[in-house]
């Protein structure tokens, strides 16, 4: 019976005009699909969770009657993978158009920001040659477009962004579906529930069909038992209610439920460390754990991944130091690593062929240029003595400036 | 020679040529004479020891008593720390080491040099082995390290090992010295005796530290100036860094730290290293407090070495060096 259906596929609109919220991104979404000669072949939609990217893909499909392929982050999309799959449905004009009402096929990749780095390796690279060569269109779901990982894709598609639904619009549903489900419902629980979704229409659904299994008639009352929902939260989430965390099992909580990568977790958490204990001791002793978790992801390797529990355990007792002490801050972000290592790589390889140069003539590995040499050199750059010095390694202007510009360690 | 290939670093410019100029080696200088008496019969050497005692030095000279201003040709100089896999050694040694120079007369094999041995990795250092073997009719290998311990026990079997410990106080001075008379320096005595303290028997450091200090003042090193370049010329930042963590401001110590690793590519092993050189030449730590701090580094020193990331394992050494300063400026 249609009892046993859940309600998010039940009531899954099926023409573009059913799916709430977002006209503005719809619209440009809708354009998009129609214009023949579009100048992006793909098409990037990207918001929150349970917004409609996925419903409206497929309302729009099949009002215009495309046949969808679809890869989600449950297949394997390696490069092999998504070549195997997605190369030959995207660069054949398929046999159904001409045998069937399909007009054709469209290719639809959800979730890519689960591409995942090791599994699904060359996945990214495999999807841009694809956008490149295909012949039909190509639609993409993500819910975070920033990661680094989806970067180069951003350039190859037009972006749609999707927003949370406004709380009215989700409200409008779910009185729709008590309506053809006979359930009946008290205006401030359906509020309740749609605020506890923050703007995620199929949660506020789910909650919705949950609750009314109990009851047949919601009040405020009812809706009381709702907790927010284990989605996977976020990064600033995740480190807002680890550092605010009451003690140590709410902090290993909140870890289990994070959907944060464990490298980003272990960097953001040794980054922000010092913001959260202010007393020295506590800090010295937080950051035991982390470097103890550390160890953990080190004997991880790429292997061993039964220890991940110790990792976590380390990490959540690194959040519970001195519950009584949490203040709010602001956390850095991004990673202060990334930021410093990035921004002076073009500095490293600079001098280390200045250090090359040094080695190659006074005999010495490039790293003891760098410690016993180069201090040196500097001084003597600093009394205008280093002339016959720089002369004689050779060295570019451009070495040069760096070595007056670098500071001393 | 152009004047551009005339040598302008000191410790380049005075490093001896010939075995008879190197100072301080008697016995191991004696031993490599009496091998260069008939060539043919120098076996490998494994030389050992800290540095700036002369290790390279005594390669190079063997090089150029061997094939005199030809030495190059005939000599395969490598600095295994810059170039440590595997592949050098399949590729660069192997080929180097393979074919007789018999045809170039007088020349009885092909020298390698492979410096900074302990950096090599385990496998290279298994693969050198064979090829040690096999081209001995061929080529002699000469070994520098600083610990012999890193090499593997089959390599130091086909080796003669030679150690080298600290130079003597009394020779790095006459050295100091002859190299002053040279260049027109006037060299004081309390400066050199500054100086050698410093350098801790590493005398390429105190050739260096003199090179500098001749500069401040035009053909005058005296005491102050000795001080003044060693104090510029150690790592102020490190130093920094300790400090910082120790007494004022974890997150600025934190700062200087990714700040050596940024800009300078230290890896954490490196920072860790010299912090514990600096460290025992802070003033205002106890002796106590230094072994204290010292058990601390070499805690962080070896999980190190078994973590993913050396930046927290860093940021968690600074953090502990946090605590123990508050606690003892507490006490105090």
């Amino acid at each position: 019976m249609s009892q046993d259906l859940l309600w998010v596929e039940k009531y899954r609109p099926k023409k573009i005009a059913e799916v709430v919220g977002n006209e503005g991104a719809k619209t440009a979404f809708i354009d998009w699909f129609k214009n023949k000669r579009r100048t992006k072949k793909a098409v990037l939609l990207y918001g929150p969770p349970g917004v409609g990217k996925t419903t409206l893909v497929n309302a729009a499909a099949n009002e215009f009657g495309f046949k969808v392929i679809e890869m989600n982050a449950s297949d394997t999309r390696s490069e092999k993978a998504i070549n195997a799959i997605a190369g030959p449905a995207t660069s054949f004009v398929a046999l159904d158009t001409f045998s069937s009402d399909a007009k054709g096929s469209v290719l639809f990749l959800d979730e890519v920001d689960g591409i995942a780095g090791n599994e699904d390796r060359g996945g990214v690279s495999a999807i841009i040659k694809i956008v490149e060569n295909a012949r039909v269109p190509i639609i993409m779901a993500a819910n975070d477009p920033d990661l680094d990982k989806l970067r180069p894709l951003k350039k190859v598609c037009t972006l749609v962004r999707f927003q949370q639904v406004r709380i009215p619009l989700i409200i409008a549903t779910l009185q729709r579906i008590c309506q053809k489900e006979n359930v009946k419902a008290d205006f401030e629980a359906l509020e309740q529930i749609a605020q506890n979704s923050r703007g995620d229409v199929r949660s506020a659904i789910n909650d919705l069909q949950s609750l009314a299994e109990r009851a047949k008639t919601l009040t405020l009352q009812d809706t009381m038992g709702l907790t927010y929902r284990n989605r996977d939260i976020g990064m600033d989430e995740t480190l807002t209610t680890y550092f605010s965390a009451k003690s140590l099992q709410d902090a290993s909580t909140v870890l289990s439920r994070s959907g944060v990568d464990y490298d980003d977790l272990l960097m953001a958490v040794g980054d922000n460390l010092p913001l959260r204990y202010q007393d020295p001791a506590a800090l010295a002793k937080a950051y035991d754990f982390v470097s103890r978790a550390d160890i953990y992801r080190g004997r991880i390797g790429v292997e061993n991944w039964g220890l991940l529990r110790y990792f976590y355990n380390n990490l959540a007792q690194a959040g519970s130091v001195q519950p009584e002490t949490y203040k709010p801050f602001k956390f850095i972000a991004p990673p202060i690593r990334i930021i410093t290592l990035f921004w002076t790589k073009g500095k490293r390889t600079t001098l280390e062929n200045i250090c090359a140069k040094i080695g190659k003539r006074c005999h010495v590995s490039r790293k003891t240029a760098k410690e016993d040499f180069i201090p040196y050199i500097k001084l003597l750059m600093e009394r205008q003595k280093a002339n016959a010095v720089i002369a004689w390694l050779e060295l570019s202007p451009e070495e040069i400036e760096f070595l007056q510009k670098i500071n001393k360690f | 020679m152009t004047a551009n290939e005339e040598a302008v670093m000191w410790v380049e410019k005075y490093r001896p040529k010939t075995l008879d100029e190197v100072v301080d080696l008697k016995d191991i200088v004696e031993s490599l004479k009496s091998f260069m008496r008939n060539p043919k019969t120098m076996p490998h050497l494994l030389l050992a020891g800290i540095p700036g005692t002369g290790k390279t030095t005594v390669a190079l000279c063997i090089a150029h008593e061997l094939f005199g201003q030809n030495w190059k040709t005939f000599t395969l100089e490598l600095n295994a720390s810059d170039e440590r896999g595997i592949d050098t050694v399949r590729d660069r040694v192997k080929d180097f080491s393979r074919y007789s120079r018999a045809a170039f007369g007088n020349v009885p094999f092909a020298l390698i040099i492979l410096d900074e041995c302990d950096q090599m990795t385990g496998p290279a250092q298994t693969a050198l082995r064979r090829i040690m073997e096999t081209s001995s009719r061929t080529s002699r290998f000469i070994l520098i390290c600083n610990q012999s311990g890193k090499i593997i026990e089959p390599i130091q079997s086909r080796c003669a090992i030679f150690r080298f410990s600290k130079l003597d106080r009394k020779a790095m001075i006459d050295q100091l010295c002859c190299i002053a008379g040279k260049e027109h320096v006037k060299l004081e005595p309390t400066a050199a005796e500054r100086i050698v303290d410093y350098a801790e028997g590493d005398l390429r450091h105190a050739i260096n530290t003199l090179q500098t200090a001749a500069s401040y003042r035009d053909g005058i090193v005296d005491e102050n100036t000795a001080s003044l370049v060693t104090n510029e010329a150690s790592p102020v930042q490190v130093q920094n860094m300790i400090k910082k963590a120790l007494y004022d401001n974890f997150v600025d110590a934190r700062k200087i730290m990714y700040d050596l690793m940024g800009s300078y590519g230290f890896s954490g092993s490196d920072i860790i290293r010299q912090m514990q050189r600096e460290l025992f030449k802070m003033s205002i730590l106890t002796p106590e407090q230094k072994a204290d701090l010292s058990d601390i580094i070499g805690e962080y020193d070896y999980r190190l070495t078994q973590g993913a990331n050396s930046d927290i394992q860093l940021s968690a050494l600074l953090a502990q060096f946090a605590k123990v300063g508050k606690a003892s400026g507490d006490t105090s």
